[in-house]
């Protein structure tokens, strides 16, 4: 009898620590500086629609006929934000972002409010046509 | 013995719906009335399209400020100086939304519901114009938290 409470307790624990594990995953960031040089880059259009899965398992999406415009560069790249669609990265907690530009690549995201860099697992490769805005 | 058990539980569901039940002007009626944000601000709306977990209700904070509650079919706005905000629901944990605001800019936040441990949790979403726009006019406005 005594066993089967035990048990059953360990049974309880588990479950209270699993439900903390709401709490606990967060996406990685990297404080960065943006700098803002005299050399804009100039504005793409997304060719095509680009989907990708972020580090923690969410889908997102980045539309094909969107603008970007040059905000600044990061060490990790340039930086690139559309007014044509909302762009988020999600953990347990969600944050506005920016797309960071390198080589032609979407290799990450600048987050403007936290002022820090959160890579992209696998690099997505995008396809811009240059317009003048 | 039975009856007055039925009676009980039917006593208990209205009371129960009744707590849950949102008043106030639905948007289509309210948004004549609203005001132009001043020319130096932004606007954000927060609204839940949703009764799920109704009864559920966190504060909503900005900034740490407590700005309203998260109601189902409910909305509130707030205007604010462009700038980065947090949008934060506590429940059994915190969750939290952050955003700029520019000036002039409307934006949408939408509260959903997932599912906790023992109680659910609500969760601040940033959502494009479009869909916002379409999800609140189903909301009844609640006002702002003083």
């Amino acid at each position: 009898m005594k066993k089967a409470v035990y048990f059953l307790i360990i049974c309880f624990l588990g479950i209270l620590l699993n439900a903390c594990a709401f709490d606990l995953f967060h996406i990685e960031q990297i404080p960065t500086q943006i700098k803002s040089t005299n050399l804009s880059k100039p504005s793409f259009e997304l060719e095509k629609e680009v989907n990708f899965v972020l580090d923690k398992g969410f889908t997102r999406k980045l539309k094909q006929g969107t603008k970007w415009n040059y905000v600044g560069t990061v060490s990790y790249g340039d930086v690139f934000r559309s007014k044509d669609q909302i762009l988020t990265v999600e953990a347990s907690n969600i944050h506005e972002a920016y797309i960071v530009v390198s080589g032609g690549k979407l290799v990450g995201f600048y987050l403007p409010v936290e002022r820090s860099y959160s890579p992209l697992g696998d690099s997505q490769i995008l396809y811009m046509k240059e317009i003048n805005q | 013995m039975k009856s007055i058990l039925k009676l009980f539980l039917f006593v208990m569901v209205v009371f129960m719906l009744g707590g849950c039940a949102t008043t106030g002007p639905k948007f289509t009626e309210f948004a004549p009335s609203i005001s132009n944000m001043a020319p130096d601000t932004g606007r954000i709306y927060i609204y839940r399209p949703s009764s799920l977990g109704a009864a559920v209700r966190p504060d909503v904070k900005l900034n740490g400020e407590v700005i309203g509650e998260a109601i189902s079919y409910g909305f509130f706005y707030v205007d604010r100086t462009p700038g980065n905000y947090e949008i934060m629901t506590s429940t059994e944990v915190s969750r939290k939304l952050s955003m700029t605001l520019d000036k002039g800019q409307t934006r949408y936040v939408r509260l959903n519901i997932s599912i906790g441990f023992f109680v659910g949790h609500v969760y601040p979403e940033l959502v494009e114009d479009e869909e916002g726009k379409k999800e609140i006019e189903d909301c009844r406005y609640i006002g702002q938290k003083k």
